[in-house]
């Protein structure tokens, strides 16, 4: 059995579609595209992928995982080369590697970071923000109401917040485009390339996208816990600030930068030869 | 002027991915050398109009042309309609994101009439005028087509020009003859001029419809003698020759019909009298076998889709059928792509392809008897026996099927309460032949649906004469149904009489009807055939308002010599042979299919199909 890894993005066109919807995408490129997918035995044979963690319909990103087992052989540039030519506009796979390890990557997923572009309800400048939600989060203990299967429950989501940082769009002087971003760098906070290439759109659109002005915008960047032992969802943060007497946040944007694997020794990129 | 749908809007609304396109296979164009910008609306939402094959064949042919850019449009459902409202965004088209108020053509496909109220929504969110005579030459032109445009007058004050029959040729006439106008830069009237001549054009303005003193229909007459008095539809005679794209777009989201569909023949040969399908559509063409495996071969590798579906009237009629299933099997099956059956008669044969075509649940098998007796289901021409039925639902038990939905109609002609028992008892036979089966041998958890719809009269069927039940004859009649059915092993479904009412008023209505819809829209109706949004006071105070009586059109049985609205429509099936089928209905006899003779319709003069093929 071959094994492939293939990082992918997700953009804008293709925010809107459920995980479910995506594996749709991918069976039937992989079809239009020859490639090789191994397929489930019995009565209702099922392409062999794996997707790393679900991302939540809206949220773009530059840090998508799959993994592919193929029946024949092909090398993972061809599968890179051969998958992007059928792939639909926002989708795009990025780099494709042998994996060798038994490993998966939806199993394996323990960390994921994003950016947050969010827009203050009032507005009293960058740096008293920044102070404030730095204080907020240097608490020993933050409890938020978390609902799963009708029930609601308070939990401490202090130890799944490994970073976070505050950054205000004027402080990356939201020009054009620099380009960078889209195939990794992982930058985070505002100067993120998808963040400006959003940010810049915004103006644009028919109606204004949020009821504030672009300057008001700032990004949280953060690093979370992920995957199936403990999942904390970006939003979770945001909604704690609000009500802590820091300004109301409402999400404007969500952009997924990263996600990392658990080894034994220490968490790494899924691409890292050590995690394949 | 592109417009650009904010998250804000679309993170609020239920399935975003309706309204964001760029699906694969979907055609984007640089405007530049683009003479034609045609919006392709189906009154629908999304899901259901991206399943029809229509659609997908005239949008990818139109799309052939260098000088036309022809781009889907669908309903916004209602929580977008009020965000578009509230933001003051005007209906779009999907490839581009452009207002289709700027286009040169707005279609509209007719499929069933309680969409109309949804055209009107759609032109009003478009900021087009809703009547054909407030448009100017700033607006686009307002056509349509499809199976409801065979009676075309309900729609006569809205559509500026329908397309009668199969649009592949007559679109693309009618495209040229608009690339012409639009450099001569001369009137919107000139150019409704230069086209009335195509054949299938009907343009209703230049159309007068007398009335008689009893509300009846006393002629209709073209204002000037060159315009045809009679406006017959149009067929492509040879299937194999005619466009069919070997692409569909491929969309994101699931659809009712997400797959790719295999259109084995145009028309059908049985002649069911309610039917309207089985006349309008005459005569029936097939498409060769190697024409369809070549088509099934490029579709799958342009669209990567997991299963092909045959698709047609009455598919187990398809001459080649054994030779044409296999062959896909054999190509498919190591791609792992699924074959899927629909709509089969039920024999041995058929049994014996579906167990080889499909990794089916064996869950549901679907039949039609449409009548519970013999004796009525003769009245219709349905061309199946008690024994047919018991006979296949007994071989399916042995195969291991245990669902069986079987469907029928309330309210034909001559229908009396014994053969509404006859409904009752034909299920309670199926459960019996089930029961007789020894347990080892058939599938678990017996699950028989019986379902009733009532009839509608329709335009070109021997029945266009027929008076439709009133809607508390047709509940008695669903109730005395429900009664009857004793086996717990039966479920019962009946469809909303109010709804079968209102679709037998426009679908034999005349231009005196066209008010009410826009009335009833006024008053909110939209989405009338999803229960949740049908609003029958509504409707019922709009007729009032407008001083129509639906009665008129739904529940009054018409003389042979009456004039109907559709009467200057030429579908090729004549009147007179229609006639004959209704009296041949109510002598119980029974009309043989098209393939075993011929009972001289008037299709042949179409010159083509099995009409002119050896039998």
């Amino acid at each position: 059995m071959n094994s492939v890894r293939i990082k992918f993005i997700r953009g804008e066109e293709v925010k809107y579609i459920s995980h479910l919807d995506l594996m749709k995408v991918f069976e039937r490129a992989l079809r239009r595209g020859n490639i090789p997918i191994a397929y489930s035995m019995g009565y209702n044979p099922h392409p062999q992928m794996v997707f790393g963690l679900p991302l939540p319909v809206g949220v773009t990103s530059e840090a998508e995982y799959a993994d592919f087992e193929l029946s024949g052989s092909m090398s993972p540039e061809e599968l890179m080369e051969s998958l992007n030519r059928v792939l639909p506009t926002g989708l795009e796979v990025v780099d494709a590697k042998t994996k060798k390890n038994k490993s998966n990557i939806m199993a394996s997923i323990v960390k994921a970071s994003y950016v947050v572009l969010v827009c203050p309800e009032t507005n009293p400048g960058i740096a008293i923000l920044r102070d404030e939600i730095e204080k907020f989060f240097l608490q020993p203990q933050i409890i938020v109401k978390k609902e799963s299967k009708g029930k609601i429950r308070e939990i401490d989501i202090k130890p799944m917040i490994y970073e976070l940082k505050v950054e205000g769009i004027d402080e990356n002087g939201i020009g054009p485009e620099d380009g960078g971003g889209q195939d990794g760098g992982n930058q985070g906070g505002c100067g993120n390339a998808w963040i400006k290439k959003y940010v810049n759109e915004l103006s644009g659109q028919y109606p204004m996208g949020a009821n504030c002005r672009v300057g008001d915008l700032f990004c949280l960047s953060a690093m979370l816990s992920a995957g199936s032992a403990a999942n904390l969802k970006p939003e979770l943060p945001v909604a704690a600030i609000n009500g802590a007497g820091i300004p109301k946040l409402d999400v404007v944007k969500i952009h997924r930068t990263g996600l990392l694997v658990g080894t034994e020794e220490k968490d790494l990129d899924p691409m890292d030869p050590g995690a394949l | 002027m592109k417009i650009k749908i904010s998250d804000q809007i679309l993170q609020r609304v239920e399935k975003p991915s309706r309204y964001i396109g760029n699906e694969w296979n979907s055609i984007h164009k640089d405007l530049k050398g683009i003479q034609i910008r045609f919006a392709f609306c189906f009154p629908d939402v999304y899901e259901v109009g991206m399943s029809h094959l229509g659609m997908k064949i005239l949008y990818h042919l139109l799309n052939e042309r260098d000088d036309t850019y022809c781009e889907r449009v669908f309903a916004p459902w209602v929580d977008m309609e009020q965000s578009m409202r509230a933001n003051k965004i005007p209906l779009f088209a999907l490839e581009s994101h452009d207002p289709i108020s700027q286009f040169d053509f707005v279609g509209f496909t007719l499929q069933y009439e309680m969409s109309y109220t949804n055209i009107i929504n759609m032109l009003d969110l478009a900021g087009i005028p809703i009547y054909s005579k407030d448009r100017t030459k700033d607006h686009p032109f307002v056509c349509a087509g499809g199976p409801c445009a065979y009676n075309p007058e309900p729609l006569a004050d809205i559509v500026d020009f329908f397309m009668m029959g199969e649009g592949e040729d007559i679109i693309n006439e009618v495209m040229d003859e608009y690339g012409l106008w639009k450099v001569d830069n001369v009137s919107r009237e000139d150019f409704l001029n230069r086209i009335v001549n195509i054949e299938g054009i009907y343009i209703p303005r230049f159309y007068k419809v007398d009335y008689n003193e009893d509300g009846t229909v006393g002629g209709i007459m073209p204002v000037k003698k060159e315009y045809p008095r009679k406006i017959r539809k149009r067929i492509v005679k040879e299937l194999d020759k005619t466009f069919f794209p070997d692409r569909f777009i491929v969309p994101f989201t699931d659809i009712v019909h997400d797959r790719i569909m295999l259109e084995l023949f145009r028309g059908c040969t049985r002649g069911c009298r309610f039917c309207q399908a089985g006349f309008v559509y005459r005569p029936v063409r097939e498409r060769s076998a190697g024409k369809l495996l070549e088509l099934a071969r490029k579709l799958e590798e342009n669209t990567g889709y997991e299963e092909i579906s045959l698709t047609s009237l009455s598919t187990s009629d398809y001459t080649d059928l054994g030779h044409l299933t296999e062959e896909l099997i054999k190509e498919m099956e190591p791609r792992k792509v699924n074959l899927s059956l629909p709509s089969l008669r039920i024999d041995s044969f058929s049994l014996d392809l579906m167990e080889k075509a499909q990794r089916v649940r064996k869950s549901g098998l679907t039949f039609a008897p449409e009548a519970g007796t013999q004796r009525l289901r003769n009245v219709i021409n349905k061309g199946v026996t008690e024994e047919d039925l018991i006979n296949s639902v007994t071989t399916a038990f042995y195969g291991g099927w245990s669902g069986v939905k079987l469907y029928f109609m309330l309210g034909l002609p001559t229908e009396t309460y014994e053969d509404i028992e006859g409904i009752a008892e034909l299920g309670s036979k199926v459960v019996a032949a089930y029961m007789g089966i020894p347990r080892e041998k058939r599938g678990k958890g017996l699950n028989v649906t019986i379902s009733t719809s009532s009839f509608v009269p329709k335009p070109f069927t021997p029945f266009q004469w027929e008076a439709q039940d009133s809607i508390e004859t047709l509940r008695e009649k669903q109730r005395y149904l429900k009664d009857r059915i004793k086996s717990r092993h039966i479920i019962y479904n009946w469809h909303d009489a109010e709804l079968s009412f209102l679709e037998a008023v426009f679908a034999r209505g005349d231009r005196k009807v066209g008010n009410v819809l826009v009335k009833a829209w006024e008053k909110g109706c939209k989405f009338d055939s999803w229960g949740e949004h049908f609003k029958f006071k509504e409707w019922m105070e709009a007729f009032d308002e407008c001083g129509v009586d639906p009665h008129f059109y739904a529940n009054r049985r018409r003389s042979y010599d009456e004039v109907f609205p559709w009467d200057h429509i030429d579908v090729g099936v004549g009147k007179r042979f229609l006639i004959r089928e209704n009296e041949r209905a109510y002598g119980g006899e029974l009309t043989s299919n098209c393939r075993a003779d011929c009972s001289g319709c008037g299709a042949a003069a179409f010159g083509g199909g099995i009409c002119v093929e050896q039998r």
